[in-house]
């Protein structure tokens, strides 16, 4: 029997080769190539030039390293996307838990809803939220009405205002990379342990979140992404004050036309959200590790 | 050959085909109220003339649209290119813009010589406008008239400014240095002295015009600098706001036309520079958009004549910076602005 199985096996067709495996990598892989890894090849040789120097030179580098404004800009650009993916994760996970879980009527309503920010355009949805937090606005002139407040509380136009604004704009993308992660997890599981006399919350505190670690940094690491390039509400609700790396970018481009220094930026934020990503990742490997051992 | 293969022929030949025809125009310039002056004014005296059609680009602004030209190294895309001064010089010195020349563009010696210097020889100026006061009529009780209006206490909080990504800003901090005693370009100190006691004074700072202006039309400020041009066009929109040239004086928004230097329809693009500078055109064009031009033998009418530059004496009137001067402080004043002007707004 095994000496005809084996002969059997013998006789099977060959599977796809090495070049047909890897040929449908191909149209994307060259797309990349050509509007990715090239543009950004040139970016990083332009944060080596200068106008008014001749070769490669380090001083937009200098420049940026030691001007206090920009230090200021990048650690700006930290703290305001570390806050918005704590944020949006947070908010996000009872809503993917939810949708993952419940089987009520309503779940398609739900997830219309979570994913119904997208459909108003970015610039529209920071807008409104101006209209809601600035100082005459919406909230500012309700509690005052109120009696509640005698002076606007300064919720736009700063930190506050941009975490709000952002954390709404990526709220359905935590969603959606949280919801997968959730939908992975056997339901069975939290059924057995819940037979066995666990409590909902430590079935969620010690089954569903060590499982859905994955999504969880997944949540995170988009959510930082997203805000730490986001240029758009940073510059309407933050203000005239507020500035991070993308609007910097922004402003050395198209004001003061200095294209090293932008591309220096640039360079510092690609190289920042990087390193995120690799520890987020280096993290999540290292609690699936501890979760396996 | 299969339907399906000549269908995806005909799809790519009318996607990369390129959509304009050899005798078509492209011209770069603003969106909003501007499109519609400018098609009466301009653009569709020029097709009727020329018996060419004008593709009218209202993507993009000037220092976005310079970006572009820069990007592509001088084949934007576009023919024309409505600027300003400050992009006419930069964009001459990277090579990137056409030089204009009296045998080019005939209708350039008719402008004002030292507004034409200001500009350099890149950028044709059809258009002026000056840096004005504007404020509510309903809730200032007397018309301004100086710079120094803007610091009275009735002003506290009533008052917005551009911020620095906004030409405007720079502009008025040099105004702001010569009404206090230095001058446009090596001794700024006491405009940005002045001008972090009027971010004081304020409550904040808008880059856009647009959002600058909704400040006053709703009225939560009274006061602001704006250019009398747009400042105009909202005094005719029926808002309770009037604008003044303050008697110290003022600078203007140098406004250019400009060509790319890889543009495809060099000829035509000259020829539509200089129908622009023609007399009749500039009459036109002071008339629909409210402005001031760079020609002197302009016949306008009492209204754009009491308001708008259009002489020789209004022309002399006003302060001209040095725009290379400019462009080399920019960036040290942007940073100096953040720190010291910014944090003092209220």
């Amino acid at each position: 029997m095994s000496v005809l199985a084996l002969k059997a096996d013998k006789r099977r067709p060959h599977g796809p080769s090495r070049v047909q495996q890897f040929l449908p990598l191909f149209p994307p892989s060259l797309i990349l190539l050509l509007f990715f890894a090239i543009p950004m090849g040139m970016m990083v040789g332009l944060s080596f030039q200068q106008s008014d120097a001749s070769g490669l030179t380090l001083a937009s580098y200098e420049r940026f390293f030691s001007d206090q404004f920009t230090l200021m800009g990048m650690a700006r650009t930290v703290v305001m996307s570390g806050l918005v993916a704590i944020c949006v994760t947070i908010m996000a996970y009872p809503v993917a838990y939810f949708l993952a879980r419940s089987k009520s009527r309503w779940r398609a309503l739900v997830f219309a809803l979570a994913i119904a920010p997208e459909l108003a355009g970015v610039v529209l949805r920071t807008y409104g939220w101006l209209i809601i937090l600035e100082n005459q606005g919406f909230i500012n002139n309700a509690l005052i009405w109120l009696g509640v407040i005698a002076e606007p509380l300064p919720l736009a136009k700063n930190m506050f205002g941009v975490v709000v604004g952002l954390t709404h704009v990526i709220l359905p993308f935590g969603i959606l990379s949280l919801l997968t992660s959730l939908q992975g997890v056997d339901p069975n599981l939290e059924k057995s342990a819940q037979i066995l006399g666990a409590s909902r919350a430590s079935v969620i505190r010690h089954i569903v979140v060590p499982l859905t670690v994955p999504g969880i940094v997944s949540s995170m690491l988009l959510a930082f992404t997203m805000s730490a390039s986001a240029y758009a509400t940073p510059a309407i609700l933050g203000g005239a004050g507020f500035k991070v790396l993308a609007t910097m970018i922004y402003e050395q481009v198209l004001f003061y036309i200095d294209w090293s220094f932008a591309a220096v930026m640039a360079n510092v934020l690609l190289v920042m959200m990087l390193i995120v990503a690799l520890i987020g990742t280096r993290l999540e490997a290292r609690l699936h590790q501890k979760l396996h051992t | 050959m299969k339907p399906i293969y000549i269908a995806a022929s005909l799809l790519a030949s009318a996607a990369f085909a390129s959509p304009t025809m050899a005798r078509d125009l492209i011209v770069n310039s603003y969106g909003g109220p501007y499109e519609q002056i400018i098609r009466d004014a301009i653009i569709t005296p020029f097709e009727q003339e020329y018996g060419v059609r004008v593709i009218y680009d209202a993507v993009g602004s000037s220092s976005q649209d310079y970006a572009k030209i820069k990007a592509t190294n001088g084949r934007p895309g576009f023919d024309v290119v409505v600027m300003t001064a400050s992009q006419s010089l930069q964009g001459c010195e990277d090579g990137l813009l056409e030089r204009f020349s009296p045998d080019t563009v005939p209708n350039l010696a008719h402008l004002n010589p030292e507004i034409s210097a200001v500009a350099g020889p890149c950028g044709a100026v059809h258009e002026l406008q000056y840096l004005s006061l504007l404020y509510r009529t309903d809730m200032v009780s007397e018309s301004p008239q100086s710079w120094l209006d803007l610091f009275e206490d009735d002003l506290t909080g009533r008052v917005i400014l551009p911020s620095f990504g906004n030409v405007m800003a720079a502009y008025l901090t040099q105004l702001m240095s010569v009404i206090h005693g230095g001058d446009l370009d090596s001794d700024i100190d006491p405009g940005f002295e002045a001008m972090t006691r009027l971010a004081a004074q304020s409550v904040g700072f808008e880059q856009a015009s647009a959002i600058l202006e909704s400040y006053i039309v709703d009225g939560r400020v009274w006061a602001m600098p704006f250019w009398d041009g747009r400042a105009q066009l909202l005094v005719d929109s029926g808002a309770p706001v009037d604008y003044v040239l303050p008697e110290e004086g003022s600078v203007p928004l140098i406004a250019t036309l400009n060509v790319p230097i890889g543009a495809q329809n060099k000829e035509l693009a000259l020829a539509f520079v200089d129908f622009f500078l023609e007399k009749t055109s500039q009459e036109r064009w002071v008339e629909g958009y409210k402005v001031g031009s760079a020609r002197a033998d302009i016949e306008v009418s009492d209204q754009a004549q009491d308001r708008k530059i259009t002489s020789q004496a209004d022309l002399d009137a006003l302060y001209l910076p040095d725009l290379l001067s400019l462009a080399s402080n920019l960036s040290a004043w942007g940073e100096r602005w953040e720190r010291e002007v910014v944090p003092a707004a209220r």
